[in-house]
């Protein structure tokens, strides 16, 4: 049992950025929910191969994302609102004319919420899930090439690309 | 705008997608179910803590509703009544997988029906490759169709488990290295019915809820084709 225990005291915490991480790779909240199950079940057969001391969060993340971009490939072929939501970014554009200043402060919030959350979901999966985990969960440069199994260098160059597509978008959008 | 600024919008404004609680439950209920089946069966002596992981599943149940009640269930009879058998716990166990599959899923990690697809999915992930049988073998016109495979931990080690379908069943059939040759033979177990045999290479085990003549067929129809594999 002790096992158990050390995995819910080290895995069940990051559950959150796992859920979060998944329902930023993926096209529904269904999906997303069983790909993090998934993920933790495996996370809890394999637990024996995380090492003492080792940190358990890029190792579950590691799993996580795996699990998502099975779940992605599995999908390919139906189409994916998650990669290029056209329509709503249309309606967006429509509702919210970027050259209003500031009247429409009661709306301010949301509508900046709703411009970052469009131009994050026009990022292709794979500069998606490196904007994720640097911006919105503070990882460090190691830990995303861990997590996506990729070399630093090309974290950095998927991160300065994410970064120039996103404020391109947004820019256009009339933010910050 | 630079890159400061990005950071602040996306910090600051971009939803976040926390877990909720349904979603923990689950993973704490799949845990639990897991790490009962992983419990090494022969620990006989751990009653109370069998029992006591049982009631630890109870205050879980509440937020992941009846198939993890099922499930857990399942389980319970499974750990309350160990039959001594030759096969020791074995039986039990598989049936307690297979149930589990097809309630908690995954029924199967890699899903296909071809071959090709299936047996490379196990690299990596087994210290053996498989037998995987689908095309070009008289399976599929007996009407038994490859729906894909898992692994599945079978006395705390991962093993092979290849999902086949008749008609509206599902068979489970798991395998693992041996090294010597055994003569088909039937088991039952809580109505799921199990075959077991091996070809001095491999000791397979089917299990499912189809009858246990049909499960027979299977098991032949399989050996036949492994044979001109």
């Amino acid at each position: 049992m002790t096992d158990v225990r050390r995995f819910e005291a080290t895995v069940l915490p990051l559950l959150d950025v796992a859920h979060n991480l998944a329902r930023w790779l993926l096209r529904d909240a269904a999906t997303a929910e069983d790909a993090v199950q998934e993920a933790a079940l495996r996370a809890f057969r394999y637990f024996g191969s995380l090492r003492g001391g080792e940190d358990a969060k890029p190792w579950f993340l590691g799993i996580v994302r795996n699990a998502c971009f099975t779940a992605l490939a599995r999908e390919r072929g139906r189409a994916d609102v998650t990669l290029l939501d056209e329509d709503a970014w249309d309606r967006l554009e429509a509702q919210s004319p970027s050259p209003m200043p500031d009247p429409l402060a009661a709306l301010g919030t949301r509508r900046e919420q709703l411009l970052v959350d469009a131009a994050l979901r026009a990022l292709s999966p794979p500069m998606r899930e490196v904007i994720v985990l640097r911006e919105l969960e503070g990882l460090d440069y190691r830990d995303i090439a861990q997590v996506a199994g990729i070399p630093i260098g090309t974290v950095m160059s998927r991160l300065s690309r994410a970064r120039a597509q996103l404020k391109r978008q947004l820019s256009l959008a009339g933010l910050p | 705008m630079n890159d400061d600024d990005l950071t602040r919008l996306l910090k600051q404004h971009a939803t976040r997608h926390p877990a909720d609680e349904r979603l923990r439950a689950a993973v704490r209920t799949q845990m639990t179910l897991q790490a009962a089946a992983q419990e090494a069966p022969p620990a006989r002596p751990s009653w109370r803590e069998r029992l006591a992981s049982l009631t630890r599943i109870h205050p879980l149940l509440a937020g992941s509703g009846g198939l993890a009640l099922g499930a857990a269930l399942t389980m319970a009879a499974v750990l309350i009544a160990p039959r001594l058998t030759p096969d020791g716990p074995l039986p039990d166990e598989l049936v307690a997988a297979h149930v589990r599959a097809l309630q908690v899923g995954p029924l199967y990690e890699v899903a296909s029906s071809d071959r090709h697809t299936v047996k490379p999915w196990f690299q990596g992930r087994l210290d053996y490759a498989p037998t995987v049988l689908e095309l070009d073998s008289p399976l599929r016109d007996q009407g038994f169709t490859l729906l894909g495979g898992r692994v599945q931990s079978v006395q705390g080690r991962p093993t092979a488990a290849l999902v086949y379908q008749v008609r509206l069943h599902k068979i489970d059939l798991y395998q693992w290295p041996v090294d010597r040759g055994a003569a088909p033979e039937t088991l039952q177990r809580r109505g799921f019915n199990l075959v077991r045999w091996s070809d001095g290479a491999m000791q397979y085990w089917a299990v499912s809820d189809v009858d246990g003549a049909e499960l027979q067929r299977f098991a032949s129809a399989w050996r036949t084709a492994a044979a001109a594999h």
